[in-house]
């Protein structure tokens, strides 16, 4: 399996109070450990399982991911633009690794 | 058999009859479902909004919109919303959680079902009340495999 690769977008610059959309996506195959490989043995789980976004420090958006999220899971979220702060968003897998990014957002 | 006008009529009103005694229980089957798998009430809410495509080719990748009609005020805000998807060999499939202030209870995403089947969405609200909305969607192929 290759590296998770986070991707985020953002819009450059929104004003003060406006909603914006940010659509965040890591490249992962979620596998369910439903399935089997060639000999019978259970492959076992390992999907991110949670999903979450930092605005200035503080959480303001956050999921919760089961199986039933598809492979390469991808969001498409709503915030309000309260100040220039940095944006992280965090995905957290199976097994404890973290993959994250950052972006500076500019609030005019 | 000939094919009269009374064969029609009755016919007719039969097949009506039968999808008319068929679909309160359909349309309960959601908050039962709740019911059963919380064990709290949930009220059918035109407010929360479950937008998925009602036939889609594949499982794996079904797209998913929720949004929640709500001030996201402090007195009035969407905490979280879950899915579930009953058929599913595991039936949770994700909750999302707002932030009042911060984040508008609207998202989108992709998610597996292994059958066709309703897909269940739960609200919870700040005063503690639940909603819930359904989806049906017919996929063409298992993707929970």
């Amino acid at each position: 399996m290759t590296a998770p690769i986070p991707r985020v977008m953002v819009p450059g610059s929104v004003a003060r109070n406006e909603v914006f959309a940010v659509k965040a996506i890591i490249q992962h195959q979620m596998e369910t450990g439903l399935r089997t490989d060639s000999s019978g043995v259970t492959i076992p789980r390992k999907i991110i399982n949670r999903f979450v976004c930092r605005y200035g420090g503080i959480e303001v958006f956050r999921v919760d991911l089961h199986e039933a999220v598809s492979a390469n899971p991808f969001f498409e979220f709503h915030l309000r633009a309260t100040e220039s702060a940095r944006l992280e968003f965090i995905w957290e897998e199976d097994g404890g690794a973290t993959y994250s990014l950052s972006h500076d957002m500019v609030v005019a | 058999m000939s094919l009269t006008r009374r064969h029609m009529l009755t016919g007719t009103i039969g097949t009506f009859a039968w999808l008319l005694a068929l679909c309160p229980r359909r349309a309960r089957a959601a908050e039962d479902f709740v019911e059963q798998w919380i064990g709290r009430k949930a009220t059918p809410s035109d407010r929360l909004k479950l937008v998925m495509p009602a036939e889609f080719s594949t499982g794996y990748t079904v797209p998913m919109d929720i949004s929640v009609d709500s001030p996201m005020t402090e007195a009035d805000h969407v905490k979280s919303v879950r899915v579930f998807a009953p058929k599913n060999p595991l039936v949770e499939v994700v909750q999302f959680h707002f932030v009042q202030g911060r984040s508008l209870p609207r998202v989108s995403t992709r998610i597996r079902l292994a059958a066709p089947q309703h897909v269940v969405a739960l609200a919870e609200m700040s005063d503690g009340s639940l909603l819930t909305a359904k989806a049906w969607v017919a996929v063409a192929s298992n993707g929970c495999l």
